[in-house]
């Protein structure tokens, strides 16, 4: 038994983890979407405390600030 | 949907002998009107029996009865049914006819159809000179429809109506209630058989029809109860307020059907398995139209729209109460104009700020009814598939968008939902080909032989036994690949992007060319989970820095796994590498720990070897009193330092919300130190309990003889209610704090006093002029002897003291340890800890991602601010 909300549109699913064949998502089209957001590169991030650089900078600086 | 049928117009324009004027008929007509018909000058909003046409006999439909109805099959039947309640319903669109009745008969399957109109005239035509009601029954083309002065708008335009019913029924009877009487006559396969006869009196008007199929003509004349219930509904659905009542009395069954709301209750009647954005948008509006030759007409449009929650999208739309399957220009005109205003008011919001809607995102999830009532409409093919009138996309258009900018500014709420449906749909169908190109470098790269570039592989070719390392961190990814046994380890380094996405916000991301690289090495086909024949490593193995940053980078990498492919965490292929945090030397003894908790435990430890606190007497104003002093040491020192720890984390919370420790403590009284913090007209007040805040807002109520405006916490800056006005307009005189982490400081509190202590204990000591307070802390060691100044300081002066001896290297990043470390600590199978990922961790991981995206804008700063303190707890003295 499964009871997770699809991470797109937050539609609830409940039942055999069978009757979800795009589990953790509703549906294919919530997983493309999805796939788009990774994909799409500015959509999916989490919050650094290396911030002092420049929008765009690729350099990975170890330094903490 | 159930179709009407067009009869051919050109067949009665091409009908010699046409045209003379007739009386009124309860609204047959047939075709369209040619110049002579036009001229022949119909007496004006009258249904008398002027205005009816003859244009000819009915034994062209018996002989061909598909040109007229269909055909002679299911559909053919029921239309006959149709005909009859279209003249009844074109009586209600003039105004005259409330109610319909469509009753099927038990005994001989034969059907009727009765109004409450006017009733079909019954005196001589002055041509035909025969009665009215005959010429209506028997005669093609005879109709009030030709006359747009009886009826400006007609339902059914193809005019054969109650004539084609006549000449395929074995027998019709048609009754009559008008000028306080009865009339009645009947019809056999086409021809009169009665005259017109009177049958009393009645005080109410209206036709009934009743008639019986001819089985020469119908192979199987009975009519279906769920045929006639849909379209009778849908037709009680286009003409609100109008009742429809369906009796088939061979079953006994009834429904009757009367929408006040028109199509707006069609469209809930559609969506009612689906979850709507918002209450139906619905707008009926009459339009002036001035044709080219300079005669105004007025269209009628209707038009009710809802979205749902699905993808699809189910617009019907009619014309004069007719289906048309492909549209047509009132479509055209709908789609335009539901286009251009929610792309205007979607990008004035800047809800599409990401994506780029075209006109099929605006329809996903559209439920939508358009009906239009027109004079002259322009129907294509005998089916009425399409409306072409080329004047009604305009007026459509212009209607809608008018009412629609309208509701969208007085309604934000709904708008925003419909917007961000709409930039959903967009974002899907871009998304879609994004995923498609992926797929297709991914394929072209592996079918090229090539890995991503910076995928540093292993020799085996061993799923079974071979590992994959995700590393994010450039030169950590440097120290992986020397410190790795590359026969079966791979490495590939991910490269965060960090990017200011708002001031003072940075975020890091993963690039679209990490997430390629990522699919590319695991080897597994998006869009194609749980096929895992292709991965190409048995683990996969997330690893990044042991601090708050790598724990981000970890969620995230967690999240797509559990999104993406599921199936690797679900079959438990992903794993997470646990490096070490802090390195720690010995004399040559060199050890790794893993988190700071297990460093500050160790530490304490080590620090309470041999410690003894030596408390002093002191008198409260700083000098030395008399008195016994104590020692704590061993367990009694440990117990003392547990019960400082809550105590002091409480106490830094306290301090964050930037209240003064010691004017804070000073509110002690016997019930402890106070939990509300009450600020009434800027004068602050404390209380131990939420019914003594209760008690004093009473008490001020009855003083100001009204109710307090009590602040809400949200609005502002918390507790710090200033009797400014607020967006009410009202002052905030009234505002409460509650301080949750007094609780813990009362119980810390009252460890101490067990112990002898007391809050002044966590204060440093007053200065007495020109001298130093006398000592009340000693911590000794060996022959180290340390004052504190108070007990708050015991914590870190022990770990200080655990610290003897020993070297301690954090490591800030996994590219501070050199190839060797990181061997030992984190990638060799003897003595490394890899945490299986299960899906609960996933899920929580999900979770947790979701909360760190600002998703949940509460959730993440309650997190942000836990962290907050976990940084300060990690951030060790000299660690």
């Amino acid at each position: 038994m499964i009871k997770v909300r699809c991470p797109i549109c937050e539609r609830e699913m409940e039942g055999e983890r069978s009757d979800w064949p795009q589990f953790p998502f509703c549906g294919p089209r919530c997983k493309t979407i999805d796939l788009g957001r990774w994909l799409g590169g500015k959509t999916y991030g989490v919050p650094s405390t290396r911030g002092d650089q420049e929008p765009g900078d690729e350099s990975d600086e170890r330094e903490l600030p | 949907m159930t179709d009407k049928v067009l009869t051919d117009a050109a067949d009665s324009r091409t009908t010699p002998g046409v045209g003379i004027d007739a009386s009124g008929e309860n609204g047959q007509a047939n075709g369209v009107l040619t110049d002579e018909q036009l001229a022949a000058g119909l007496a004006s909003g009258k249904y008398t029996p002027d205005n009816v046409k003859v244009f000819r006999d009915t034994a062209h439909i018996r002989e061909r009865p598909g040109m007229y109805i269909g055909d002679t099959s299911f559909k053919g039947l029921h239309q006959l049914v149709y005909e009859l309640v279209y003249n009844s319903v074109d009586e209600a669109l003039a105004g005259h006819c409330k109610n319909i009745h469509v009753k099927v008969d038990a005994a001989d399957g034969s059907i009727s159809v009765s109004d409450d109109g006017r009733g079909i005239p019954v005196d001589e035509h002055p041509l035909e000179k025969r009665p009215t009601l005959e010429v209506v029954m028997t005669t093609v083309g005879a109709g009030a429809k030709f006359d747009k002065d009886t009826y400006k708008v007609s339902a059914g335009l193809h005019g054969i109506g109650a004539k084609a019913v006549t000449a395929l029924s074995e027998w019709v009877e048609a009754e009559v209630r008008r000028n306080g009487r009865v009339y009645v006559q009947e019809y056999e396969r086409g021809k009169p058989i009665t005259p017109v006869k009177e049958r009393g009196t009645s005080t109410r008007t209206g036709t009934r029809i009743k008639f019986r199929p001819d089985p020469d003509v119908f192979h199987d004349a009975s009519f279906d109860f769920t045929t006639l219930d849909s379209r009778l509904r849908e037709l009680a659905f286009l003409n609100k307020g109008l009742r429809i009542t369906l009796t088939d009395a061979r079953v006994g069954k009834e429904e009757t059907f009367k929408y006040d709301g028109g199509i707006s209750e069609y469209v809930q009647y559609i969506n009612k398995d689906e979850t709507g954005l918002h209450p139906v948008i619905y707008l009926d509006k009459t339009l002036e139209h001035v044709r080219p030759d300079g005669k105004r007409e007025y269209v009628r449009v209707e038009v009710a729209i809802q979205y749902n929650t699905t993808e699809v999208e189910r617009v019907f739309c009619y014309a004069n109460n007719a289906y048309n399957s492909m549209g047509g220009t009132h479509l055209s005109g709908l789609r335009r104009a539901l286009t251009s205003t929610l792309k205007d008011y979607g990008t004035q919001a800047g809800g599409f700020n990401k994506v780029e809607p075209i006109g099929d995102d605006f329809r996903e999830g559209l439920t939508a009814v358009v009906s239009v009532q027109l004079p002259e409409p322009q129907l294509e093919a005998q089916t009425k598939v399409r409306l072409n009138n080329p004047e009604v996309e305009g007026l459509v258009a212009t209607a809608v968008r008018e009412f629609l900018a309208e509701y969208l500014e007085k309604n934000p709420k709904e708008a925003k939902k419909i917007i961000q449906k709409v930039a959903l749909a967009a974002e899907a169908r871009e998304a879609a080909s994004k995923a498609k190109k992926a797929l297709r470098d991914r394929k072209s790269i592996l079918s090229g032989g090539g890995l991503p570039g910076k995928l540093m592989d292993c020799t085996t070719g061993d799923p079974d036994e071979s590992e994959l390392f995700l590393v994010e961190g450039q030169s950590a990814g440097g120290s992986a690949e020397s410190g790795r046994d590359r026969h079966f380890q791979a490495i590939l380094p991910l490269r965060g992007k960090v990017l200011n996405v708002e001031k003072a916000r940075p975020e890091k991301f993963l690039g679209n060319e990490e997430i390629c690289n990522l699919i590319s090495a695991v080897g597994v086909d998006i869009g194609e989970d749980g096929d895992l024949e292709k991965l190409r490593y048995g683990k996969i193995v997330i690893l990044t820095d042991a601090d708050v940053d790598g724990q981000h980078i970890r969620t995230l990498l967690l999240t797509f796994f559990y999104r993406q492919m599921s199936k690797l965490v679900e079959q438990g292929h992903i794993f997470v590498a646990r490096p070490p945090l802090f390195k720690v030397t010995q004399r040559k003894t060199v050890r790794y720990i893993h988190n700071a908790e297990d460093m500050q435990r160790e530490l304490l430890q080590r620090g309470l070897e041999g410690t003894n606190l030596t408390v002093l007497p002191r008198a409260a104003d700083g000098s030395r009193a008399e008195g016994q002093e104590r020692t704590f040491e061993g367990e009694a020192l440990d117990a003392l330092l547990k019960a400082m720890k809550p105590l002091e984390e409480a106490l830094q919370i306290l301090e964050r919300r930037g209240l003064n420790l010691s004017v804070f403590l000073s509110r002690r009284s016997e019930k402890g130190l106070p939990t509300f913090r009450v600020v009434f007209h800027g004068q602050e007040e404390w209380f131990h309990t939420a019914d003594e805040v209760d008690e004093f807002r009473r008490s001020k109520q009855e003083q100001l003889g009204r109710d307090l405006v009590v602040a809400d916490e949200d609005s502002g800056e918390e507790g710090k209610g200033n009797g400014h006005a607020n967006g009410n307009g009202h002052g905030v005189t009234f505002s409460v704090q509650e301080l949750h982490e007094v609780k813990r400081i009362n119980h810390g509190l009252e460890e101490l006093r067990q112990r002898g202590l007391s809050e002044a204990d966590l204060l440093p000591p007053p200065r007495l002029a020109g001298r130093e307070p006398a000592p009340r802390f000693v911590l000794t060691h060996g022959d180290q002897r340390r004052i504190l100044p108070h007990l708050r300081d015991l914590m870190t002066e022990v770990r200080r003291l655990g610290e003897k001896g020993l070297t301690i290297t954090r490591f800030k990043g996994l590219g501070e340890m050199d190839a060797e470390e990181l061997w030992e600590t984190t990638l060799d199978p003897e003595k490394r800890t890899l945490l299986r990922v299960q899906l609960d961790d996933a899920l929580k991981a999900d979770d947790m991602f979701r909360t760190l995206m600002g998703e949940k804008v509460e959730p993440r700063r309650d997190f942000i601010q836990e962290h907050a303190l976990d940084a300060k707890d990690i951030d060790l003295h000299g660690a």
